[in-house]
Formats: structure tokens, C-alpha cells, sequence
């Protein structure tokens, strides 16, 4: 099933009266349970072809079906309950917030998805569970580390129980032991038929997609899949 | 929806928290405002309680005949050149008016009262036996003086609740002599006890005695003043009557002004409602000038709290918060921190009514406090709704760029 359909996505921006092609006719679909991988040098576009993914951006012309739905129709309220049941973010920076423990952060996105707080609570900690931390989850961020803190983050996007998960340079600020953990953990939850798109720029990543698209200025060079 | 609701003030107050001294400062003209407009409520509760009864003490079925109007802004020597009152009037009023029920002359002077080696001083009052009709005050031991211990002079004395006790305690004091100026008095009757008169001084502290010994041995040529009690239903055409009276027995010409006046406590009631306008514009006037001085204080910190956590909002943009749902948090935290200093200002004031409770009777009124409340809270909405609107609509991408 296809998830995913761009068809002649452009983003122009105006910067200082010249045009900025960020993204310069991008045509992809996504289907169901991939593992993709998007890399490219920054400046290449590959951000803003994530936020596009995301729903938290919209083309300046072309067509975004989510789900076989029109994505740049929709208005703010459909857009964040998207984000907020479909989508699973993750970010470079963990973006936790600071002051709630682990178990409240995760729990955030079942708030803004009206859910009572009992099956919240039921639900943040198995999300903690499956990512191996229900021994930390009444910690605060500060008193995680880097890996734990992303293992949160990803609890996080898993909770609401998405059909993508995004993630922006999951490893990026992380030491390389973590770092494979938390691939660990992404190559799990694509065995048990999640889609993940991972944006990154390093190689050792990127193989543990089964499929590798490059952009450069704003276009797809390669896309390129492997059998798993 | 509810859950959110919670949520939202779950981070609201701990926003508040994490920047207590902040907040603090920040919602002082809140508090300042909440204080203001319910202590001005308890002063003119307070004012209306000690009003009323010292009203009640006056007595509206009682007219003052004086030299001068009360409240005007005659001048002194005007008042002086017109003739005194004199003690005939009583007879001559009692003779001629229909409503008059009761006439007594008061002449009144500052003296000093002493019993064996306890002293005071106080006021002393020169009247007659019809006294006790002009006041809404009983005789709670012994007995007034008659008309004939008046005009035989006799020195006797009914004295205020506050000097018996003051001088008897729980003796009795009916038949022992006290001293008025070094001279013997026999006290013959006490007077219930009243409080403060407008919460200034106490009418407890008083002597009375008949006019004659007064006239006597302490002032041949006083004020006097005459009180008259009137029917209460006939207020109106007793005064008309009694004017015309005190016309005639001053033998005045159609053409010649009064040179006399006839005061009733309406007179008090006017001024007393200047008064409370008066206060009560200040009290609004300062609750409004601070509350537009809080609510600038909380818009400031709502812009920088916004500021602060721009990267959080898009975060939570990311994590499928509506634009509603932002605004929402800021909002309840712009009202939270309303609300808080709200009852802080609310808490400062219960804690200065009960000191004002000691100084005269007042209370702080429920419905003022209620309203201060919701009034800072609204407070909170108006100057917390251009931050809020700010960060519902921040760009979800520059917001979590934001650094």
C-alpha cells in the first residue's frame, strides 16, 4: 500500500529577491513497512523534503498524498492530527522537554490526542518498554544520557502508534555505541512493520536502509533499493 | 478536552514556578490591584456598619436646632454674630409647636472626671430631663435626673458605660460621688453601652448632668443647641414648623433671613456619600491603573516566555499540537499567573481586614473578593492573548531551527 506520493513537489524560496529552489520537482512514493534512507549534502534539500514528509511544511506547487489524502488542502487542525496519529518524529536533538519526566514526555502526544489519562499512562510506559528504558521512566531528561534520551524521544514517536516514523539524524549526536543502539532499535521496529524514513549523511547509516534516495540541489539523483 | 485543560495548567504552573521571582514581580500590579479595590471594599463596609449605627445613635426622628448648618461653609464669623440659643427656647418651643414630642437643650464642654485616685478626661453634657427621648441610648442602671433635680440644680450625673467601668468595674455605682472639675457629682444612672460614634471617639466616655448645675458651675454663657424629637413620618413639616417658631420667638421680619439653623441627620447621610464616592474613585482608580500596569507587566513576560520556548512550540507543533492548543497553553499560563497573584492580593487583604477589624468593625466583602479574582483573570486573558497569538502561529520548521 502506498503511504506516500509526491508528484512534482517544488519549494521556491525568495531569499533577498532570488529564487531558492529547495526542492526542484521531486517525484517519490513510499509504501508501507519501507526503510528509507535520505541522504544528501546540507544545503541539498533533504531537510526540507523531511518537514514536507512531516506535514509541517507545505510545496509551493505539486501534489502530497498521505494516505490517498491532499495534504496542502488541508487546514492547520488536520495537519497537526496527522502529525499527531500518523507521524512519529524523531530529531537530532532529542527535543525532550526539560522539565517533565520521560514518562510525561511521551505522554504529551496521547494529551494532544485527547486520550484519558489512565490508558496514557498505560500506554507511555509500554512505549518505554519496548525501547528498553521502564527502569528510567520517572527520570528527567537531565539525568539521562545522550542514548537514553533519544530512546525516550523515540517512545515518543512510537506512542500514538504512527505509520511513519521520521527521524532527522537520529544518531548525529550521539557516540557510536549509542549510536548502534538506537539503530538497534529502528531496525526492530521496521521487522515489525513500521515505515521509517531516516534522514542522514553517513554511509554506515544509510545501509541499514533498504533503500538509499540521494537529493542534490533540490533533486533526486539516485534511488536506489536493496534486498534485504 | 479536559486532559488538556489539566495539562495545560500542569505546565502552566510550572512555568510559573521555575521563574517564581519573576512571576512575583511580574504580577505585583495584580496584586497591587486585587489589594486596592478589596480593601476599598473593606473601608466602606466597614464605613456603612459604623455609619449606621452611629446613625441610629443620632436617632432620624431628631432635629438640631443650632447657630450653623452643619457641612456648610459658612464663615466663623458670620456664625458668631448670630444671636446664642437660649435655655427659654424649650418652654417657648414646647408652648407653641404641634410636633415637637421632646425638647432638650445640650451644652456641651471638655472636663476632667475623678474617682478617689483615678482620673479622665472627658465630655460633659449640660441637658435637661427630656434628654433621654433625643438619644437611642438606655439607662441600663438607676436613673436619669428629673425636671425638678434640674431646676433645683442638683448635682447629680448618668454616666457613660466607659467611665463606669473605667472607674467602677464591676462595682456598683449608683450613690458614690465622682469628681467633674474637682467638684462632687452623685452618679445616679449609667448608660448603656454604645461604641464608637463614625468609629472616631467613644460616646461611652461621657457625664451628663441637668443643665442647671451645668449652667452653674461650669459655663454661664456656652453653645447650646437644641435637640427636638419629631414624629418620624412628619420630619418634613416639623422642621417647617419649627422654623417658624424659632422665627417668632427671634422676632424676625418676613424679610430677614434665618439666623438660626435646623439640622437632621439627612445632612450626615449626604456628606457621608461624598465621602464614600470619593473613596471608593480612589479605590477604582488605583485598581485600574495597576491592573493596566500588571496586565503590560504579564503581556512583557508572556512575549518573553513565548521567546523562551520557541523551540518547545515547535516541538509541540511536531507532535500534532493545533494552533488552539498552543494558544491555550499560553494563555492558562498568562491567567494562572493572574490568578495566583490574585489571591496572593486577596490573602494580604484578609490579613489587613482583620487588622482594620480592630480598628473599627468592618469586613472583607465576598462578592468584591470574588470578583477581584475573576477580574485578574481576565486581566490575564487580555494581556496574555497577543503572546498566545503569537506563539499559536510561530512556523512550526524556524521554531524548532530556533536556537
Amino acid at each position: 500500500m502506498t503511504l506516500i506520493s509526491l508528484k512534482d513537489i517544488y519549494k521556491i524560496y525568495n531569499v533577498g529577491g532570488e529564487e531558492v529552489r529547495a526542492l526542484d520537482g521531486i517525484n517519490l512514493e513510499i509504501k508501507e513497512n519501507e526503510y528509507l534512507a535520505i541522504m544528501g549534502p546540507s544545503g541539498s534539500g533533504k531537510s526540507t523534503l523531511m518537514n514536507m514528509i512531516g506535514c509541517l511544511d507545505t510545496p509551493t506547487s505539486g501534489v502530497y498524498e498521505f494516505e490517498g489524502e491532499m495534504v496542502q488542502v488541508m487546514d492547520d487542525a488536520q495537519l497537526a492530527s496527522i502529525r499527531n496519529r500518523k507521524i512519529g518524529f524523531v530529531f537530532q536533538t532529542f527535543n525532550l522537554l526539560p522539565k517533565a519526566t520521560a514518562q510525561h514526555n511521551v505522554e504529551i502526544p496521547l494529551v494532544y490526542a485527547n486520550i484519558r489519562k489512565a490508558q496514557r499512562i498505560q500506554l507511555a510506559s509500554d512505549a518505554l518498554d519496548s525501547v528498553g528504558l521502564e527502569d528510567r521512566m520517572h527520570h528527567k531528561p537531565n539525568e539521562l544520557s545522550g542514548g537514553q534520551r533519544q530512546r525516550v524521544a523515540i517512545a515518543r514517536a512510537l506512542v500514538n502508534n504512527p505509520s511513519i516514523i521520521l527521524a532527522d539524524e537520529p544518531t548525529g549526536n550521539l557516540d557510536s555505541k549509542s549510536g548502534h543502539e538506537i539503530m538497534d532499535i529502528f531496525n526492530l521496529l521496521h521487522k515489525k512493520g513500521n515505515t521509517i524514513i531516516l534522514v542522514t549523511h553517513e554511509d554506515y547509516i544509510a545501509k541499514q536502509a533498504h533503500r538509499t534516495i540521494r537529493l542534490f540541489d533540490g533533486k533526486v539523483t539516485e534511488d536506489a533499493k536493496r534486498d534485504s | 478536552m479536559f486532559s488538556l485543560f489539566i495539562e495545560n495548567f500542569r505546565i502552566s504552573l510550572s512555568a510559573v514556578l521555575a521563574n517564581k521571582t519573576r512571576s512575583i514581580l511580574t504580577a505585583l500590579g495584580i496584586i497591587i490591584g486585587v489589594l486596592s479595590v478589596t480593601l476599598m471594599g473593606t473601608l466602606i463596609s466597614g464605613l456603612d456598619r459604623s455609619f449606621e449605627s452611629s446613625m441610629s445613635w443620632l436617632g432620624k426622628d431628631i432635629l438640631y436646632i443650632s447657630r450653623y448648618e452643619w457641612f456648610s461653609d459658612m464663615e466663623w464669623w458670620e456664625i458668631k454674630n448670630r444671636p446664642r440659643l437660649l435655655p427659654e427656647y424649650v418652654d417657648k418651643i414646647k408652648e407653641r409647636s404641634e410636633y415637637a414630642l421632646a425638647v432638650a437643650p445640650v451644652m456641651q464642654r471638655g472636663a476632667s472626671l475623678s474617682y478617689k485616685e483615678k482620673e479622665t478626661r472627658t465630655e460633659i453634657f449640660g441637658t435637661n430631663e427630656d434628654y433621654m427621648e433625643t438619644i437611642n441610648t438606655d439607662i441600663v442602671q438607676g436613673r436619669f435626673f428629673t425636671s425638678n433635680e434640674d431646676r433645683s440644680g442638683s448635682r447629680v450625673t448618668v454616666i457613660g458605660h466607659g467611665i463606669k467601668e473605667a472607674f467602677f468595674g464591676e462595682k456598683d455605682p449608683i450613690g458614690q460621688y465622682i469628681q467633674i472639675d474637682n467638684i462632687k457629682f452623685r452618679v445616679i444612672g449609667v448608660l448603656e453601652k454604645q461604641g464608637k460614634f463614625l468609629g472616631l471617639f467613644s460616646v461611652d466616655k461621657q457625664a451628663i448632668l441637668p443643665l442647671g448645675a451645668y449652667k452653674r458651675l461650669f459655663s454661664r454663657r456656652g453653645w447650646m443647641r437644641l435637640s427636638v424629637k419629631i414624629p418620624e413620618q412628619k420630619i418634613e413639616e416639623g422642621m417647617d414648623e419649627l422654623s417658624a417658631v424659632m422665627r417668632h420667638i427671634r422676632g424676625l421680619k418676613p424679610s430677614e433671613k434665618n439666623d438660626f439653623a435646623i439640622n437632621q441627620t439627612k445632612a450626615f447621610e449626604k456628606q457621608y456619600n461624598t465621602l464614600k464616592v470619593a473613596i471608593g474613585g480612589t479605590g477604582v482608580f488605583i485598581t485600574l491603573l495597576s491592573l493596566i500596569v500588571g496586565g503590560i507587566g504579564i503581556m512583557n513576560i508572556m512575549f518573553v516566555s513565548v521567546k523562551e520556548r520557541t523551540r518547545e512550540i515547535g516541538v509541540r507543533k511536531a507532535i500534532g499540537a493545533t494552533k488552539g492548543m498552543i494558544m491555550g497553553q499560553f494563555l492558562m499560563e498568562a491567567v494562572t499567573i493572574c490568578l495566583i497573584a490574585g489571591l496572593i492580593g486577596l490573602f494580604f487583604a484578609y490579613i489587613s481586614s482583620i487588622f482594620i477589624n480592630k480598628i473599627f468593625p468592618s469586613t472583607l466583602p465576598i462578592g468584591l473578593s470574588i470578583s477581584a479574582v475573576i477580574m485578574s483573570m481576565v486581566v490575564g486573558v487580555i494581556s496574555g492573548f497577543i503572546p498566545s497569538y503569537q506563539a499559536a502561529n510561530l512556523d512550526p520548521i524556524d521554531s524548532l531551527r530556533y536556537e
